[in-house]
């Protein structure tokens, strides 16, 4: 026992130090602040989008959103036990995918566009192919020990999910099996995002650390804190040189992945509501996020100032998203409804 | 079972019994782990950030919702027809 003590202690000692290495690092390139650097750029202004179309179909809260990667169809899901698959320009519901479970929180839409998948409180990860005549189960994910708390196709052939059970894992879809298994986090996971290279995922988790993975070595490279509650939503920046995150912090937080380390927060004393969703417009200058408190602030990401708000939902906005061309934005609530705005 | 382990492994660090070898390895994981991210090198923020307002900068013109949708290419938009009367 006296060995194992002292074996335990000589490895507290050496995390310490590697804890005030990594701390010095980080300090040593603290040179500035994206306040500094874009105390040259000119302001947004007020950034007032219009309500273009409300969504009305679930029965029930509305938990998750994903646009299709053709900027056109989008996928929500909703506690009433259903997908459902939308023509945005015309506001008309194409297809309709009952769920086994009705306990749904994420969703997501394959690059290809024939797939969807979702999963919950049930654990697992369902894909469906939504271009048969009528919907049909593909492959059933179940090893989750947790809720499914997000998931990500890189392609028709592989999938990411987060979950509950703190881990994240890679599927195979050919064999429906674990190709990897993403363990570090001490917490639920809550969000995971892909990188625009397809090299490597971001995850957002209860211990409100995110961290930075290798997606074919299964090793977490970084490791980004600062926030003090559950990170609910991440997302990459569209040159994957940063990642931004929304908490039940209140706060949204940009972190370069150079410098490892926060570089600018966005918060406003009179936001006391947690953050739910976040989405970035296509350049990457303005951030929507959505919060418990009905609305959808809009942040300038580089001044660190609220722009604007996207007001209309009756309940907590719970998905936002912005389709790849970037020409609108889609906010998703509890109130059942999604909103189109640009 | 990690959560366990981890919750097993701050108590043994500050003292308290616990079940044996695998807090070691726990405490070794986590050692491997911090390790990897302190191998990383880091380049400075007056750097990295003005690369970031750089991409915006770059980007901006492109960027249908700052630069705003005409009408008539507004996908979003309804379309109202016109009634000659």
């Amino acid at each position: 026992m006296a060995a194992e003590k002292a074996e335990m202690d000589a490895l507290k000692k050496e995390c310490d130090g590697l804890r005030a290495q990594i701390e010095a690092a980080r300090k040593a390139v603290n040179d500035g602040s994206m306040s500094a650097a874009a105390s040259g750029v000119a302001s947004v202004g007020r950034v007032q989008l219009k309500l273009r179309k409300t969504l009305k179909g679930h029965l029930a809260k509305i938990y998750a959103m994903h646009w299709s990667a053709d900027s056109r169809q989008m996928v929500s899901a909703s506690q009433d036990g259903k997908l459902l698959i939308w023509d945005c320009f015309t506001g008309n519901k194409l297809v309709a995918v009952p769920l086994k479970s009705a306990w749904v929180m994420s969703v997501a839409f394959a690059p290809s566009g024939n797939l969807v998948a979702s999963g919950g409180l049930d654990n697992i990860c369902t894909v469906y192919n939504i271009k048969a005549a009528s919907p049909k189960t593909l492959r059933e994910l179940d090893a989750h020990t947790g809720y499914l708390s997000c998931c990500r196709f890189l392609s028709d052939t592989e999938i990411l999910t987060a979950s509950g059970d703190t881990t994240c894992c890679l599927w195979d879809l050919e064999t429906g099996k674990q190709k990897v298994i993403f363990t570090n986090h001490i917490g639920d996971c809550m969000s995971l995002a892909l990188s625009p290279d397809m090299n490597t995922f971001i995850s957002g988790a209860c211990d409100s650390l995110a961290k930075l993975w290798d997606l074919r070595e299964g090793a977490c490279k970084q490791t980004f804190s600062g926030h003090t509650s559950d990170i609910n939503a991440i997302s990459f920046f569209q040159s994957g040189n940063a990642i931004i995150t929304g908490s039940d912090d209140c706060q949204c937080k940009m972190y370069d992945l150079r410098s490892d380390q926060e570089v600018i927060c966005y918060q406003d004393a009179s936001l006391n509501a947690g953050v739910t969703s976040l989405a970035l417009s296509s350049s990457g200058r303005l951030i929507f996020a959505g919060y418990d408190d009905f609305n959808c602030h809009i942040w300038d990401s580089l001044k660190g100032e609220k722009v604007g708000v996207l007001s209309g939902h009756d309940n907590r906005v719970s998905c936002t998203g912005v389709p790849d061309d970037g020409m609108g934005v889609c906010t998703g609530s509890w109130d059942s409804f999604l909103k189109l705005w640009n | 079972m990690l959560l366990y382990n981890l919750s097993c492994l701050d108590q043994t660090m500050s003292g308290k019994m616990c079940s044996s070898s695998s807090s070691v390895i726990q405490a070794q994981k986590l050692v491997d782990q911090l390790r990897v991210e302190a191998s990383m090198e880091r380049f400075k923020i007056s750097l990295t950030a003005a690369d970031l307002v750089q991409y915006c900068q770059e980007h901006r013109r492109s960027d249908p919702l700052l630069t705003g949708i005409a009408a008539s290419s507004n996908p979003f938009k309804d379309k109202k027809t016109c009634l000659i009367l």
